[in-house]
């Protein structure tokens, strides 16, 4: 289990068997929390049917003769003290249940996190972020949600259906039957009501986001819409869609108009005041009783009615806490290789009839090979599908080959040490990310002790001083998500700057920026011109410029080498490669 | 609902007096009127058998209290067990009711908006996201819809505290103020509450907004943080974030943890109040024991509507304004006015702008007294820098925004008095961010003539690059393109629909190119099909590529709204004029000339850093 790439010296370790074993673990860690949540909702159940009993016990004052006037102020004053208690335990327990979630989300988010951060490149590349950062903010929530309010209600009114079983017996022994029978017909309906319910609301819900999806893309692209008078096709078929989810909405409201939970209520209150009148004529119960358990029966109520809500939203939190674990347990396959091949880089490619199988969204590679010396600069060309990333991806061992070789200074990657290898590879991809830090830190991420003149320095060579001074604050300004936007160039020269400071012995450029202008093109065409000098770098380009003047041009169609050579030569070979470099415009064919 | 405080006031919103609005609502639900009235009755009938449970009960209490023995030991449970049912069947019938008029208002209000948004001129939307468009259609009509729920919901439990009331008075008049004595403090509490509760809510989600940002960030710096080893800075910073997290959250939970226990207590002592003070009245004789204790039991029933009645009341405003923003949306004037829909028989495409005036809402003038002509068949490439007029021009012919003065003509027709779905089916328009649908590239590719056959189809792919593109997909025709095309790349979506315009055969093109970068390969078939294009239309280019620019037959160069020169590329560039000025800041890097020297290029500015 210690494959992690990144790890604490001393984290607990959660149990992982399942979603509910992993969500009691985490719960257990606060077993304080948890005995003042129980115990608050059974207290603040008790109090509430204490104060039914105490109203029949004023009845019962003011009935003796002479009414027992003293008697009925000390039970009034009972009642008041009382159901502040209950306030004070209900708070115990809606807070406790507060910080079991919010201590769950915090400590689940952490465990998720520290788990990503120890997956390897490969998982990361492969998993979109999207899709991980739902599960660390929505997914997370969800889990906080499902303890407050969710399991908070869910054994609260647990409680208040317990509280009438325990207490009515002190009346009569037979006075059990109506709250249990009533729990027994609660339990069963409001499964079977859920059961229905759950595929008919999902249905209801898919329904909406149909119509929705549809409706944000035809009001998106109302321009073609409008470009093509298809406004009446497009009307029909939003009609259609709306019908649909009118419908499901309708099945919907038809199920929970039947909600029969709330007959079972109705019953339960007529039974109990029957058996109450039936034992208050043979003389078992005085009018206090009688009044103080049909008041019981009425906190079957804040069951009936919460249930519904309390339910779905632990059913929600059970299904995320499912995903974020999934997440957690998913496997990663490369080995480090700590004891492998660690000796500086000269930066020496050579591709051995690599094929690579298709594997989800990535394009497979057939039968590729090719050379490449040290310090040379290649180009990779082809069209989306082509191959280009993953022969990028194998370079730096995201992904591993399926046939043939991969070898760098004449050793195959799978020799390497990872983490050797992978430190003088440096590979900038096409959207470079910036974290919400100033300049200078961004810059310098890969090397925090680099001074502030290397920094500039470095700017300079990837020509992105004369932007960044003109910056709010220069080196300084917060640039990323929460700071300035920089355009694509931008944040290109930025990369090619950090990659000045790090020094790899190759650099892989996934250049996808256009420059509407000739002078940030000139720019560009010069960093990256000076990114190259000295050592090994491939550039997967559409500048027809860098692969004019690339050492080796790789011509990559459908996964397999269609060309390879220097300009000159390809200009021979290749039609399709003629073809771009054609000086006139394109006739028709 | 301070989901929706966010909604900020749009151009096109006005406001309705509450008389419209009302009685413009009322027309949505005059379809349903047996069935508003039939859950009407129902509502009375809840409300009824809710208020007759507790003075059954009282009356069991004054049986017993008399100590009368008999029959209504059973009639009494058998009272509460019909008013069980009937609360029950009544809400049944209600629920299925309601839910349909809701169902059926909600997707009038749907269909019209959609059509009102389907209608409206391109100006509408650039005056706000199509987001917002979006949530008026669907979100907004539900808001509004589920009004009446909430209505009928309150207005039973106000019926039935108005019978208990009433019954009360009736009983004890004296014992009323002891009833509603807590009821001011409870409406204060649950309105300081709301407040309190909507601040840190606000507050919450600000601070969520900014966690979750973070939180992203955090996330999607794992890949970097992971290149350069620097996983222990990253978690280290990601610590705090998460527990800042959670210290705003554990402030917004206290507050919200308060609220029921605080009204628990204050109903307990109410409740023992008026335990103390009824028993008083009931141990003087002044009323029955029955009494007394009914007074007891109604009491929750006075707090429901006003505890209700403070969170409704924002709801139901809520409703309103969510009705008002749809009536807004349905009831915008169009800016495009045409006088005339007269048929529009096969173009020929000739357009002549004569003396035409233009502005963008009541901005500054982008034309005015614009004069051009186009001959048939011809291509005409603009260029020029931001705002010089090149889109307005494009945008005018397209009939999307309205002209303010002037006469604009297509084959000698003015374009006011054409029918402008016919005119439009003419037209071949690609944008700059070519937008796709999803369903699968044959759909988008026939998305102007559905009836268009496969083959046709698959010989117009062929002319193109030998249909190589189609081979990188991986269905071919049949792959999905997913949302808005997010699967193909760029290129391809371009291509996709240069093929959309193909295959639609118009008399009129109008292309803004893209300028996004794409493989010099594809980029080969892209001109290819533009050359198919070209040939056959009436063409209007935007152009952003120095291929595009070579290719047109004219070159018209804007500045502010007004034509500076006009000709060939070669003509112009020999000129020295603007175009040249253009050429040097645009097009010069694209040219063969520039990628041969590039390298040249490159070094001498390296070494002259």
């Amino acid at each position: 289990m210690t494959t992690a790439e990144f790890s604490l010296p001393q984290t607990l370790q959660s149990d992982r068997r399942s979603p509910l074993r992993w969500i009691t673990w985490h719960v257990g860690r606060h077993a304080w929390l948890v005995l003042v949540l129980l115990s608050g909702a059974f207290g603040n159940a008790v109090l509430a049917a204490v104060m039914f009993i105490l109203i029949g016990q004023g009845l019962n004052a003011v009935l003796e003769s002479p009414p027992d006037l003293d008697r009925l102020l000390q039970i009034a004053l009972w009642i008041g003290f009382s159901q502040v208690v209950r306030g004070g335990l209900q708070l115990a327990r809606n807070y406790s249940a507060e910080m079991i979630g919010q201590r769950l989300e915090r400590q689940i988010r952490d465990e998720l996190y520290l788990s990503l951060l120890g997956k390897s490149m490969t998982f990361h590349s492969l998993q979109p972020v999207g899709d991980t950062m739902a599960r660390a903010t929505n997914d997370v929530r969800e889990v906080n949600l499902m303890f407050s309010p969710g399991l908070n209600l869910v054994v609260g009114s647990a409680n208040f259906l317990l509280a009438p079983l325990l207490l009515a017996p002190r009346y009569d022994p037979s006075l059990v039957l109506v709250p249990a029978l009533f729990i027994l017909g609660y339990t069963l309906s409001l499964w079977q009501y859920l059961r229905e319910l759950r595929p008919i609301a999902e249905d209801a819900r898919l329904a909406f986001g149909r119509m929705n999806t549809h409706l944000a893309e035809a009001i998106d692209g109302i321009e073609v819409v409008k470009g093509h008078a298809q406004e009446v096709a497009e009307a029909d078929r939003f009609g259609s869609l709306a019908s649909d989810s009118r419908n499901a909405f309708v099945r919907q409201g038809d199920v929970e108009a039947r909600f029969l939970p709330l007959l079972l209520m109705g019953i339960a209150e007529a039974a109990a005041l029957l058996q109450a009148l039936l034992l208050y004529q043979r003389g078992v119960l005085d009018v206090g009783e009688v009044v103080g358990f049909f008041g019981m029966i009425q906190l079957f109520g804040f069951p009936t009615f919460v249930s519904l809500y309390a339910y779905s939203q632990v059913a929600l939190g059970m299904a995320s806490s499912r995903r974020i674990l999934e997440l957690i347990n998913r496997q990663t396959e490369l080995d480090r290789n700590p004891s492998g091949y660690a000796l500086p880089m000269r930066g020496e490619i050579a591709f051995d009839d690599v094929s690579f199988a298709h594997q989800g969204q990535q394009s497979g590679l057939q039968h590729v090979s090719f050379r490449v010396a040290p310090g040379q600069t290649i180009a990779v060309v082809g069209q989306t599908g082509s191959g280009k990333s993953t022969l990028i991806r194998l370079l730096n061992r995201i992904h591993d080959v399926s046939q043939g070789a991969v070898r760098i200074d004449g050793v195959d990657v799978r020799q390497w040490d990872l983490e050797a290898l992978r430190q003088q590879i440096s590979i900038i991809e096409q959207d470079v990310f910036l974290f919400s830090r100033s300049v200078a830190e961004n810059i310098a991420f890969g090397r925090p002790q680099a001074t502030q003149a290397e920094i500039e320095a470095a700017a300079g060579a990837a020509q992105a001083h004369e932007f960044i001074t003109a910056l709010p604050e220069g080196y300084q300004t917060i640039v990323g998500e929460r700071g300035v936007t920089l355009s694509g160039g931008q944040r290109q020269r930025l990369a090619l700057a950090r990659a000045f400071l790090t020094n790899p012995s190759i650099l892989v450029l996934d250049d996808s920026t256009s420059s509407i202008d000739s002078a940030t093109e000139d720019q560009i065409q010069r960093a990256i011109f000076r990114a190259a000098a000295g050592r090994t770098t491939i550039i997967i380009t559409h500048r027809l410029s860098q692969i004019r003047w690339a050492d080796l041009i790789l011509v990559l169609r459908k996964g397999r080498l269609a060309a390879s050579g220097a300009h000159a030569d390809l200009l021979d070979a290749s039609p399709a490669y003629r073809r771009i470099f054609s000086p006139a415009p394109p006739e028709d064919a | 609902m301070s989901f929706f405080d966010g909604l900020d006031a749009e151009s096109y919103d006005r406001s309705y007096r509450d008389r419209d609005l009302a009685r413009r609502m009322l027309t949505y639900f005059r379809h349903h009127t047996r069935a508003l009235a039939l859950s009407v009755v129902m509502i009375l009938l809840i409300s009824l058998a809710g208020a007759l449970l507790p003075i059954i009960a009282a009356r069991g209490v004054d049986a017993m209290a008399a100590g009368r023995s008999g029959s209504w030991v059973i009639v009494l449970p058998l009272m509460v067990l019909a008013l069980g049912l009937v609360i029950w069947g009544a809400n049944w019938v209600r629920r299925r009711l309601t839910s349909r008029a809701v169902a059926d208002v909600m997707l009038a209000l749907r269909r019209d908006g959609f059509a009102a948004a389907a209608k409206h001129d391109l100006s509408f939307y650039d005056d706000l996201a199509s987001g917002k468009v979006v949530s008026r259609i669907t979100s907004d009509t539900s808001e509004f819809a589920q009004v009446v729920v909430l209505v009928t919901d309150l207005l039973s439990e106000i019926l039935e505290a108005l019978v208990l009331f009433v019954v009360l008075v009736r009983i004890e008049p004296r014992l009323i103020p002891w009833l509603l004595a807590m009821l001011p403090l409870v409406f204060a509490f649950s309105l300081i509450f709301r407040r309190l509760a909507r601040t840190v809510t606000r507050q919450g989600f600000r601070a969520m907004a900014n966690v979750n940002s973070l939180v992203k960030e955090a996330v999607s710096g794992i890949q970097v943080a992971k290149n350069f080893r620097q996983e222990a800075t990253i978690y280290q910073e990601f610590g705090q974030v998460n527990q800042q997290s959670y210290r705003i959250n554990l402030r917004r939970g206290f507050v919200l943890a308060f609220v029921f226990p605080v009204l628990n207590a204050l109903a307990g002592i109410a409740i023992a109040i008026l335990l103390y003070v009824g028993g008083l009245y009931a141990a003087a004789g002044i009323i029955t024991v029955g009494a007394w204790y009914l007074f007891i039991s109604s009491m929750d029933r006075f707090w429901y509507p006003v505890l209700n009645l403070t969170a409704f009341w924002s709801q139901v405003q809520g409703g309103l304004s969510a009705a008002e923003r749809i009536f807004a949306l349905i009831d915008a004037e169009p800016a495009v006015v045409q006088v005339e829909r007269r048929p529009v028989p096969v173009l020929r495409g000739e357009i002549t702008f004569d003396q035409v005036d233009f502005s963008y809402g009541k901005g500054v003038a982008v034309l005015s007294g614009f004069d051009l002509h186009i001959a048939a068949g011809e291509t005409v490439a603009l260029v020029g820098h931001t705002g010089a007029g090149k889109s307005s021009i494009a945008r005018l012919i397209t009939r999307f925004y309205e002209y303010q003065g002037g006469r604009l003509m297509v084959d000698a027709q003015d374009l006011r008095t054409l029918d402008l779905q016919a005119y439009r089916r003419q037209l071949g328009i690609v944008s700059q961010v070519p937008f796709l649908f999803s369903g699968t590239v044959l759909d988008n590719i026939r998305y102007a003539r559905p009836e268009t056959s496969l083959d046709e189809v698959k010989a117009l792919t062929r002319q193109i690059g030998e249909g190589e593109w189609l081979e990188a997909l991986p269905d071919g025709l049949r792959t999905e393109v997913g949302e808005r095309g997010s699967r193909l790349s760029m290129g391809q979506r371009q291509l996709v629909s240069l093929m959309r315009v193909l295959v639609q055969q118009p008399a009129i093109f109008i292309l803004d190119e893209a300028t996004a970068n794409i493989d010099p390969f594809t980029e080969h078939q892209i001109q290819q099909a533009l050359a198919l294009i070209l040939d056959a239309t009436t063409s209007v280019l935007i152009a952003h590529r120095l291929s595009t620019v070579q290719a047109a037959d004219r070159i018209i160069v804007l500045q502010n709204g007004r034509i500076l020169e006009q000709g060939n590329h070669h003509s112009l560039l020999a000129g020295g004029g603007h175009y040249a000025d253009l050429y040097n800041t645009y097009f010069r890097h694209q040219s063969l000339a520039y990628i041969e020297s590039a390298r040249q290029a490159a070094l001498s500015g390296a070494t002259g850093l």
